[in-house]
């Protein structure tokens, strides 16, 4: 009776060791992951994965924070656009979180580069790049883990919206400051402002009524031929059908235009200006 | 039709007149033998009255042809407001002529914007009303007794006639008079302008660009003169343009622009000192008298280039007055000295502003397009395609540029200023297509400039050569073969050119600009016409069959009309100032019928009135504007509505079964589609339930609606009106309740005999 009840007790003990040395070695684990991941971050704010890295990372379970992995092609080789531009909007993202006062170990940001883990691109059947995936704290990714690149775009801001959406981190998305536009601004005017010290003695050529006459049709040319619209809204140059191969330059709709349009407008319009000018001009000279 | 024809007949005859005009001016300039230098001396030899006579006629046709060509509405329908903005402004003229003045300075509209209100007096532009008012009170004091909406309907067609005779005397400033009366009929009848002032659309920019145009005048003539008399003038005139419209921004920045540039080009005078420091005084004073513009001038970063050219232009007439009475040392020291200290001043104000985050109207512009839907939604402020240029000015957009070039070859003051009207205004035209309404005038001055001169060279030589013979120099002779003929082809062609504008003119105001979209047409195939009058039949049944304090929830677009047409409580109007209010109405259109309620019970929504489409085939609706609503929403409340939920999981926006679930249930969708789905079959090649507008079978059929009830839909469905039920008064007994009864009753018989016995 007493043996059995010391196996019991015996038993009992071992059972609820058990789950707590399993505990401690999960926590030990995990602490060791996240000062890995933090450790990583702090070197580079997108982390490089591979797949080994992705297994022991990501994949296995003990694990308290998500990840947001943008699954790409940046080799040369691979010819991929779309995955340098959307490259250049996730490090923004991540740079801006990173660099936050917000900044905790709940969300990481990391990549796996093709080349580097075609293992992972084919244990998550994926064969479209760039693709991003939300790996939640808790549970596998669901449908709407991984990023409507089609739709949303990659712009970092619409991705600081999903990923607040999803993981409830909100980040404010800050661009470093594009100094190029200023410095070539300054540049011109330094170019400019030369060229006039140089010419000092002669002037003349800021009292010339041509140039300035050129210049004001030039603007004016340019504003009404819609360049304006085309500064702002972007549009394609032309428009190749893609069945029939045929190539339109003119949009079939007046509240659009392509730029090979706006350009053939200008044309027409420089030369009926200079025909009425020259018309007029002809004869009081 | 017979309207068509002679609108278009009498604009041929004032274009054509305009070109005889040019002939009879350039006459006289021959003998004196100055080739295009402007002939203003030319009246003087000529006997004046002819000239007189000419100029006075072609104005009064160009007012009529103007005024005629503006009619195309009131003939088609009949006299009623247009559109949405102009219904706000004559209901508060209504207001403004029913209780006077001073009540519509200080009224407040607890019928808009439910539950806030809205402090009309302070926040519009009175200028319109109190015209419209002033010309009722006349009218009537002389005993002709007419309804204000005629008034307010036939405003912007009188104003126009007006606008043209600014239009003529700016331009006989700026060049001459034969320029000056091709402007005048160019600016009646271009379609830039006649798009805001058709009869009816009662707006402020239909007396906003008479003002604009004689303020400028009058400020070419101040600048001309140097008299205080013309500058005062100027003053009076921008003051009644700030009265009208807040477009008066421009004239505040184009002043100083040119006083600035002639600073630069070392063009000071006496006159411009004087002209503009009058101005900017008097101006400045007068603008602030307006209540909804206040302190704003001497606050705001769009006022603060006026201020610094003033400084600017007090520094430099110092300058000038030192430099007579100092040596010339001690005025280079002093020059030197103020000149540090001004760059200083200045570097710091721009530090400062740049850190207080004051930005340029430009760049506001394109912040707010990327980043306010309400702003972005507003089809007036894209930018400018080419062919909207084209559609509205025609072949003026070809020849503006070339009038540009004579003048800035040609320069003295006043041209400089025509110049930079130009530049600027098409600049601002490009951004945004609201804008090209202040491109228009420039662009008809410069253009008639441009005509001007090609006329006169090729009219006026003809009569050279008939008059003086034998003063023929002799590099004319051998051109004498071969001028008259090419100067016929080219004055023919000159004069197809403009016969083509002014076909071009009456086609686009009659198809394009003269549909009051409160009354809709629509044609037949052998040509006869429906009137479509759904509007004005819901918006009556409101008015006779609802409480008179109802208030009626609809989107922002429909805000004035349902105020001014069926007199009741808005929820949110046009006039958008308050985007969180907008954003809870999108949220409840956008919601799903229940949560719809609870806001609809928070708001005390009586009705709710929505636009729908899909039987005719109308594209406006509310349907097609759901996205905007959706966005609107999203940015006040993005926990609760997410823009993506309303797309199928491809990106399309459907409403037939493959439409996303979230938009399938929503109230919006609910409520166009409310009996549309099992009952209707339009005709015989479409299933039941087919949506016109949108090509589709709608997704859901079968809609119930808990907490609405349809009220009223008009003969096309095109304006449907549901009532917000009432909440009901307490939970209706459910079964296990009635099971307890039959217990009770149970017990009562078996207790019943012993009481009894």
């Amino acid at each position: 009776m007493f043996y059995k009840l010391l196996i019991v007790v015996f038993l009992a003990v071992s059972l609820q060791g058990a789950p707590a040395d399993g505990q401690k070695k999960k926590e030990t684990l995990l602490s060791e992951k996240v000062s890995q991941m933090m450790e990583w971050t702090s070197k580079r704010a997108v982390i490089r994965l591979n797949g080994e890295k992705f297994r022991r990372l990501i994949r296995a379970p003990p694990r308290n924070y998500s990840v947001i992995i943008m699954f790409t092609a940046l080799q040369p080789q691979r010819q991929c656009g779309v995955c340098k531009q959307a490259d250049e909007e996730y490090q923004i993202l991540a740079n801006s979180w990173r660099y936050s006062n917000a900044f905790t170990n709940r969300i990481f940001f990391a990549m796996v580069d093709f080349d580097e883990g075609s293992d992972v691109f084919q244990m998550l059947n994926m064969n479209s790049a760039p693709t991003f995936i939300n790996f939640p704290a808790k549970g596998k990714p669901k449908r709407a883990d991984t990023y409507e690149l089609q739709v949303r775009g990659f712009a970092a801001e619409q991705l600081a919206r999903w990923v607040a959406d999803r993981t409830d981190v909100h980040i404010r998305v800050i661009r470093p400051p594009n100094y190029a536009g200023p410095l070539m601004l300054g540049l011109l005017l330094a170019f400019i402002g030369s060229l006039a010290y140089v010419r000092r003695n002669n002037l003349e050529f800021l009292f010339n009524k041509n140039v300035w006459a050129f210049s004001a049709l030039c603007f004016v040319l340019i504003m009404t031929s819609g360049q304006m619209w085309n500064h702002i809204r972007g549009p394609p140059y032309a428009h190749k059908n893609p069945n029939t191969g045929q190539v339109s330059y003119i949009h079939g709709s007046s509240q659009a235009q392509f730029v090979a349009e706006t350009h053939i407008v200008l044309l027409f319009s420089i030369l009926h200006c200079s025909r009425i000018s020259h018309t007029a001009q002809l004869h009081t000279e | 039709m017979a309207e068509h024809h002679t609108a278009s007949d009498c604009k041929h005859k004032t274009s054509s007149n305009a070109g005889g005009s040019v002939s009879g001016n350039g006459r006289p300039n021959s003998p004196a033998g100055c080739g295009g230098s402007g002939g203003l001396s030319g009246g003087l030899t000529q006997p004046a009255g002819w000239q007189s006579l000419l100029s006075f006629t072609i104005l009064f046709l160009a007012w009529l042809a103007g005024f005629s060509s503006r009619l195309f509405a009131v003939i088609r329908f009949e006299s009623i407001i247009h559109e949405f903005d102009p219904w706000f402004n004559y209901r508060s003229t209504h207001h403004l002529t029913t209780n006077g003045f001073y009540e519509f300075l200080n009224w407040f509209d607890e019928r808009a914007w439910y539950p806030l209100g809205r402090i009309v007096g302070g926040t519009v532009y009175p200028g319109l009303m109190v015209t419209a008012g002033l010309i009722h009170y006349i009218l009537n004091l002389l005993h002709v007794t007419v309804h204000i909406r005629d008034v307010c309907v036939f405003l912007a067609p009188v104003f126009s006639g007006l606008t043209a005779i600014s239009t003529f005397l700016l331009t006989r400033e700026l060049w001459n008079q034969g320029a000056g009366l091709l402007a005048a009929c160019f600016i009646a009848i271009v379609p830039g302008y006649i798009s805001r002032s058709v009869a009816g659309s009662f707006d402020n920019e239909g007396i906003a660009i008479f003002a604009l145009q004689f303020t400028y005048y009058l400020w070419v003539k101040s600048v001309k003169t140097g008299s205080v008399f013309w500058a005062i003038g100027c003053c009076l005139s921008y003051f009644y343009m700030v009265s009208a419209w807040g477009g008066y921004v421009f004239i505040i920045n184009l002043i100083p622009l040119h006083v600035f540039a002639l600073l630069l080009m070392q063009r000071f005078s006496r006159r411009l000192y004087i002209a503009y420091s009058t101005f900017y005084i008097v101006g400045l004073v007068l603008s602030m008298q307006i209540p909804f513009v206040g302190f704003q001038p001497i606050r705001t970063s769009e006022h603060m280039a006026a201020a610094g050219v003033f400084a600017l232009l007090q520094a430099y007439a110092f300058l000038q007055y030192l430099k007579d009475r100092l040596t010339r040392q001690e005025f280079q020291t002093l020059f030197f000295l103020g000149v540090s200290l001004a760059a200083g001043v200045v570097f710091l104000t721009v530090i400062y502003l740049t850190y207080t985050g004051e930005s340029h109207l430009p760049v506001m512009l394109r912040y707010a397009k990327i980043h306010i839907p309400i702003i972005a939604s507003v089809s007036e402020h894209q930018p400018t395609t080419w062919v909207s240029f084209f559609f509205d000015l025609h072949i003026l957009v070809c020849t503006f540029p070339a009038g540009l070039w004579f003048c800035i070859k040609n320069i003295n003051d006043e041209r400089v200023f025509v110049a930079l009207y130009a530049i600027s205004a098409v600049y601002f035209a490009g951004v945004m297509v609201r804008l090209m309404l202040t491109l228009t005038p420039v662009v008809c001055m410069l253009s008639a400039i441009a005509f001007s001169s090609v006329f006169e060279h090729y009219l006026g030589d003809d009569m050279k050569r008939e008059n003086p013979p034998a003063e023929d120099s002799k590099q004319d002779r051998p051109e004498e073969g071969l001028g008259p003929n090419i100067k016929s082809i080219v004055t023919m062609l000159m004069l197809m050119l403009l016969m083509m504008f002014a076909v071009h003119c009456t086609w686009v105001t009659s198809n394009a600009y003269s549909s009051p979209s409160v009354v809709l047409a629509s044609y037949n195939h052998d040509g006869s016409r429906n009137i479509l009058d759904d509007f004005r039949e819901a918006y009556y049944w409101l008015r006779q069959n609802t409480d008179e304090h109802a208030r009626v929830m609809s989107w922002w677009d429909y805000g004035y009309q349902i105020a001014g047409m069926a007199n009741r409580t808005t929820l949110v109007d046009n006039n958008t100032w308050n985007n969180s209010h907008i954003a809870l109405v999108g949220k409840a259109m956008s919601s799903n019928e229940s949560a719809a309620y609870e806001i609809m019970k928070s708001l005390d929504v009586d009705y709710v009135l929505i636009i729908f489409g899909g039987v005719i085939g109308y594209s406006g609706d509310d349907i097609n504007k759901f996205l905007w609503m959706v966005r609107i929403a999203e940015g006040e409340h993005p926990k609760d509505i997410r823009e993506s939920d309303y797309f199928t999981p491809q990106g399309e926006f459907r409403v037939d079964k493959a439409g996303s679930p979230t938009l399938l249930n929503c109230l919006m969708y609910k409520m166009s589609y409310y009996r549309f789905g099992p009952y209707t079959r339009l005709d015989f090649r479409t299933p039941p339930g087919f949506d016109r507008t949108r090509n589709a079978e709608i997704g859901n059929k079968d809609i119930r609606l808990k907490h609405l009830e349809e009220a009223f839909t008009s003969e096309h469905w095109l304006v449907r009106i549901y009532r917000v039920k009432k909440q009901e008064n307490r939970q209706a007994l459910d079964h296990k309740l009635r099971n307890i009864a039959a217990k009770q009753k149970y017990t009562s018989k078996k207790v019943l005999p012993s009481l009894f016995h």
